[in-house]
Formats: C-alpha cells, structure tokens, sequence
C-alpha cells in the first residue's frame, strides 16, 4: 500500500481524496506540463470549482474540531506543495527532453486554488506537505522521513483527530 | 506512453470502506489493502448529503477513465445504503454516455477474511475485453 496511506492510518488519520484536477481537464492521455502552462484563466477556473466541490467537506471537518492536514505532490504543476516544476519557454510539440524542467518552491495551481477557496470561507490554513513523486529523482526513503517529521509536527496542533465515524 | 506505469484499474469506493468506523472494523474487510494487492487505483465516493457538485466531478473522472481503457468497478456495503449514491451517480454515469461499472457488494455480516477474499476473488475476474486492453494498454 502506499506509504502515505500507512503512515496516515498507523497515525489514525481518516483520508479525503481529492480530485485530479488534470485527469478531469486534460484527459487521462496528457502530455507532461508544468506549471506556466497549466497558469491559465480556464484551468484555473476549473480548480476552482473543484476546489467549491471538495471544500464543505474540509470545512466540515475543521468546523468539527478535527485536525486536518493536506498533502500534495511535490514536483507537479498542480498539486506541488512546497514545490512544483517550472519552465516558462515550454510550448508547442512535446518534444523537449523528460528532466528539462526545473524544481522551484511554490504551490502548484490547484493548490493554490484550493487554498484560497478555503481562505474565502475564513478557514484557516492547512498544515500542508508534499510527497516528493514528482521531482525527478523519486527518494523514497528520504520522502518517507520527510513526512513522518511532518506528521510529527502536526501532533499536538489545534483540534483533535477523529477516532471514530460515528456520523456515516 | 511507452513505459507507462499505470495500473489500469480503478475501484470507486464509499467512505464508509476507507475510513470505516470503529465499531465497524472487525466486520469489514481492509479494502484499501484488498485493492492494493489487486493492482486497483481508488476513487474515493463521499459520505451521504448533498454532493451533487462532487459527484460530477467524480463521474467526469470515471468517464474519462472508462473512455480510455481503465477497468472501473464499484465496491460498496450490502444494506439500505452501498454508500456509492448508486441513483444519482448512475444518472450522471448515463449522461456522459457512460455505462455503470460492475458493481459488488461487501455483506459485513459474513466477516471480514470471507468478504476479503470474496472481493479479491471479483477483482481478479473482471477487467475489459482483450481488445480494448490492446487498444489503450501500450
């Protein structure tokens, strides 16, 4: 299974998927892209209304006194959290080499899109993280580490993690 | 999409089955782990309401998967409600010309190890026709 969802239900964590925004924009043959080329106003538009499908449901957790924490893709153009690929003179035939684009710090676009549709509803902001997939060179080990840390800066914030389902 | 390492397959699965309440644990199979080793994706279905707008979502996401050569089925629990909005997803499933994925019901009153491997058992029979594979799968 996946280490994210080990580590996350080891630590009783529920989990709230959250929709692709590519698969549902571009199709589930896309080409690769990265950011510059998914900043756009219609794909931005479509996040957000993602971002209105997804939210009651994170604000109703958080306005149950849940903790809720979010965690992204690192690298992706859309749901790279610390981090996300870049290359502003991508464009035109896909036929630039695989690792021509380079990491940078930021939120990818649907991200950001999600976070400020959570803003708009005065909610605050997530603690949030991202499992390092897409940046390239994939360190799994050192990924692992990287979000047990996250996860063990998280215990003891705000809220209380819900041990049961009891409302389903 | 040579070296595509895509698994193909796609289970929608309630909320219930993935963050299944306590008391409910000792009855229900660990579907996350029954569709992990059955080399399933997962679409998570929200909890019952009003989710008429994440539900759209979701079925564009499930069209966009069955037009192009994904395997989808449906995992639920046998009772009053499966907790996949069977009614109102299928309506949308119908209006993107989509038809209802295989669906199969997990009987908590049977136990979780037989209803574990019953499932498996449904994972490991269906997936599309032959043709269809070769079509997508490259």
């Amino acid at each position: 299974m996946s280490p994210v969802v080990e580590a996350l239900r080891r630590r009783g964590y529920e989990l709230q998927q959250l929709p692709c925004p590519e698969l549902a924009f571009a199709g589930v043959r896309r080409w690769w892209a990265v950011y510059e080329q998914y900043d756009t106003p219609a794909y931005r538009a479509h996040c957000r209304q993602l971002a209105q499908a997804i939210a009651p449901l994170i604000e109703q957790h958080l306005r149950h006194g849940d903790e809720v924490i979010l965690i992204g893709l690192d690298g992706s153009p859309s749901t790279g959290v610390r981090f996300t690929s870049s290359k502003p003179d991508w464009g035109g035939r896909p036929n630039r080499p695989e690792d021509d684009w380079e990491i940078v710090p930021r939120r990818g676009v649907w991200i950001e899109e999600l976070e400020a549709e959570l803003s708009r509803r005065g909610l605050p902001a997530l603690p949030a993280t991202g499992w390092a997939l897409d940046m390239g060179r994939f360190d799994e080990a050192g990924s692992r580490a990287d979000l047990e840390q996250f996860l063990d800066s998280c215990d003891g914030a705000p809220g209380s993690r819900r041990e049961d389902s009891s409302s389903q | 999409m040579s070296g595509d390492a895509r698994g193909w397959r796609i289970a929608l699965v309630p909320d219930r089955l993935i963050n299944p309440a306590r008391r409910a644990r000792a009855t229900l199979p660990d579907v996350l782990r029954v569709l992990d080793a059955s080399g399933y994706g997962v679409l998570q279905l929200p909890r019952s309401g009003k989710q008429n707008l994440l539900l759209a979502v979701i079925a564009d996401q499930i069209a966009e998967y069955s037009h192009h050569g994904y395997a989808v089925v449906a995992v639920g629990v046998r009772g009053a409600s499966d907790g996949l909005h069977w009614r109102r997803l299928s309506a949308l499933l119908r209006q993107r010309r989509v038809a209802r994925p295989p669906r199969h019901l997990i009987r908590a009153q049977r136990g979780a190890a037989a209803e574990g491997q019953r499932l498996a058992d449904f994972l490991a029979r269906y997936d599309l026709p032959v043709e269809e594979q070769r079509r997508w799968r490259v």
